[in-house]
């Protein structure tokens, strides 16, 4: 990955921008930090059974939380809508580098990374492929997914794809069951004959990882967002809270007070103790946006420890300051520990589908209703997953993601290569 | 034995020496038996390539015990002169050969499968009529276990002169066949597509392995064998279940019949 030291970054809501796929690799990787990694991992697993009380999240760490108030203001969610405007921006950019771009644009990216809210909020005004007339529409699944191919081809007749469309989660059209192919199956189909117009495809990288396997030679070259290094990372938590005149965010590790942000190693003109903490943020959320926003938000705290360097008496009087404390300190969710292969089939489902309803997770995972309501809650205990009601499904919590990736990998499933 | 020197040479081993390498060698055993008793229990609360390379770990650990026990305990002994190894070892070497010589051939045996490793703890192999994953390789034997959890001890100097069958070679890919004998005239190129999205949909396919389904005519009908991977080895014969009760469904819905019994022979 190319590192970046720019001050002022062209794209600070998606720093990096959009790579080619093939280009994405792991960010901040050091050998020391796998091998740490890789022991932790196999301990958990020797570990029998999890205490109840460890579950679910909690600090490891006595020193005050911030208010929810607060919090919003130093970590609030992205601007969706500006980020679409990122996305669009940039996917113009590479068509326009492309020797002979494609009608249909895939945008891959790993859960949590924002890319569906933004992609829900695209205008092909703005991404300027189309007359800009208004007539850009999001192309919505259908209320079952369960059909056959005959159907499916009806469906996507009654489809209007002589407008420029988006399709925000290609997770949301299909079921890994076999009458739940038919409507992917034919787009790509689609896709290929160019029959399908111009549009621009989200998928979760999980997704896609199963379609890449399903249509080897998918006539694509999807593109990603760069993963957040350290670097980009500094830059994306600076932009986020936005510049209100109150100056520079600034936030110092609660233990010895090293600087985690200002990110550019300087603070009123005076040189800075950076700490490493962006680079282990970086690998422990892989560089995902969303995860590495939710360790963020888990890691902030309103007072330093006694006894830290310097202990903040200098930023007390700055109205934009946190304290951060070590990732090693925050007890993030544990995956229960079950012989049964229930809890592996149910997550691997929702990651797949990016988030499910109950009766397409029965229909999808291959196991009984009662081991998919008992996997369910045992899952909802540890807060490896939520119930979203205002789409009515199961998801993985961001805070959780890394973990069960992790677990998924070392439990024989496909992953992604996020 | 005279002539090869040996009873000078153990004339010479004192009282005192023979308690420090009998120590030795109760030290060496009981690591020995920790290890096969430890790593496979470890293992077996791991998955995928961590509980494979802790299980092949473990006669590996037994070879550089037994190794490092005759380097200690040989120089406790005996003065460790080139007379008196010739003499040890030819000595010993007679004796074995005429008394155990299976034992010694089967013994040689296991340490050719430690270096050449035709088969590992963890690996599913085939050694004649028996089909089992090898549970442990001991100095003599190796034990596999059975799908009907019988174990069979496989000697191993069968390694000379038997065919053998390893079905996922140190990693934790192993290819899975589930067979479909359908009676003839149908759309053949229906069920291929249909059968292949049988193995695409089965939770424990290992979709980023090959997907494979080749069908072949028989004097009966029609032969389909669809290939995949499961997630986990020791899941192989649930995988197969899985995949033959889908594509029975699958195909009962497309209207094509199985056979009700294969005719053999022309």
């Amino acid at each position: 990955m190319t590192e970046t030291h720019d001050s002022t970054p062209e794209t600070p809501c998606l720093p990096g921008g959009l790579i080619p796929m093939d280009e994405w690799e792991f960010p901040e990787l050091s050998v020391r930090r796998s091998v740490k990694d890789a022991v932790r991992h196999i301990s958990v697993q020797l570990k029998e059974g999890v205490s109840r009380k460890d579950q679910p999240f909690q600090s490891l760490d006595d020193l005050p939380e911030l208010s929810a108030r607060q919090r919003q203001l130093i970590a609030p969610d992205p601007d969706f809508s500006v980020l679409a405007a990122t996305l669009a921006d940039e996917l113009q950019q590479r068509r326009r580098e492309l020797p002979n771009p494609q009608d249909v644009s895939f945008l891959v990216a790993p859960p949590f990374s924002g890319m569906r809210e933004a992609l829900v909020r695209c205008s092909w005004k703005t991404i300027g492929q189309g007359q800009g007339d208004g007539s850009e529409w999001i192309i919505a699944p259908p209320k079952s997914l369960l059909m056959s191919d005959e159907d499916a081809a009806q469906w996507w007749n009654e489809q209007d794809l002589s407008r420029p469309w988006v399709i925000p989660e290609l997770a949301d059209f299909w079921l890994r069951h076999m009458r739940g192919l038919a409507l992917v199956r034919e787009l790509f189909r689609r896709i290929s004959d160019g029959k399908a117009g111009q549009g621009v495809v989200g998928c979760s990288s999980w997704c896609w990882q199963f379609w890449a396997s399903y249509v080897p030679d998918m006539p694509s070259a999807p593109c990603t967002p760069a993963p957040l290094n350290s670097d980009y990372l500094g830059q994306w938590l600076e932009y986020l809270p936005g510049d209100e005149g109150s100056g520079p965010l600034v936030a110092r590790m609660a233990h010895d007070g090293l600087y985690v942000l200002p990110a550019r190693g300087r603070l009123d003109g005076n040189k800075i103790r950076r700490s490493s903490f962006l680079s282990d943020l970086a690998a422990a959320s892989r560089g995902n946006h969303g995860v590495a926003l939710a360790l963020w938000r888990s890691a902030l705290r309103a007072a330093p420890e006694e006894g830290a360097e310097d202990s903040g008496e200098s930023e007390s009087s700055r109205s934009r300051c946190c304290w951060v404390v070590p990732l090693d300190k925050l007890s993030l969710p544990a995956m229960p520990s079950s012989k049964d292969r229930a809890i592996g089939f149910v997550l691997h489902a929702l990651l797949l589908h990016d988030g499910l309803d109950e009766e397409s997770l029965f229909l999808v995972a291959g196991i009984s209703r009662k081991d998919t309501a008992n996997a369910l809650a045992l899952l909802k205990r540890a807060d490896i997953i939520h119930y979203s009601d205002a789409g009515n499904r199961w998801h993985v919590t961001d805070l959780a993601y890394p973990n069960t990736r992790r677990h998924l990998l070392s439990w024989g499933f496909p992953v992604d290569r996020f | 034995m005279e002539d090869l020197g040996l009873k000078e040479v153990v004339s010479t081993i004192s009282s005192q020496a023979l308690g420090e390498a009998l120590v030795v060698v109760m030290v060496a055993i009981a690591i020995i038996i920790l290890t096969r008793k430890l790593l496979p229990a470890l293992a077996g609360r791991l998955s995928g390539k961590p509980r494979l390379y802790l299980l092949a770990s473990v006669p590996l650990i037994r070879l550089l015990v037994i190794v490092a026990t005759i380097i200690i305990v040989v120089p406790i002994l005996i003065e460790p002169s080139f007379e008196n190894m010739v003499a040890m070892f030819g000595a010993l070497g007679l004796v074995l050969g005429f008394a155990f010589k299976d034992y010694v051939n089967s013994l040689l045996a296991g340490i050719v499968i430690l270096y050449e490793m035709p088969y590992r703890p963890g690996d599913w192999i085939q050694v004649d009529d028996h089909y089992g994953e090898v549970r442990s390789i001991g100095a003599r034997a190796a034990e596999i276990v059975t799908p009907d959890d019988s174990v069979v001890v496989v000697p191993h100097n069968k390694l000379w002169n038997a065919l053998l069958a390893n079905g996922n070679g140190g990693t934790d890919n192993l290819m899975c066949v589930a067979k479909f004998h359908l009676e003839p005239n149908h759309d053949v190129r229906q069920v291929l597509n249909l059968l292949r999205d049988v193995a695409f949909t089965s939770p424990y396919t290992r979709t980023w392995q090959p997907v494979v389904v080749v069908v072949q005519n028989e004097p009966w009908g029609m032969l389909y064998r669809l290939k995949a991977y499961p997630l986990e080895p020791q899941e192989q014969f649930r995988y197969i279940s899985d995949l033959t009760a889908r594509g029975a469904d699958v195909l009962a819905e497309a209207g094509v019949g199985f056979v009700s019994a294969p005719v053999t022979g022309g």
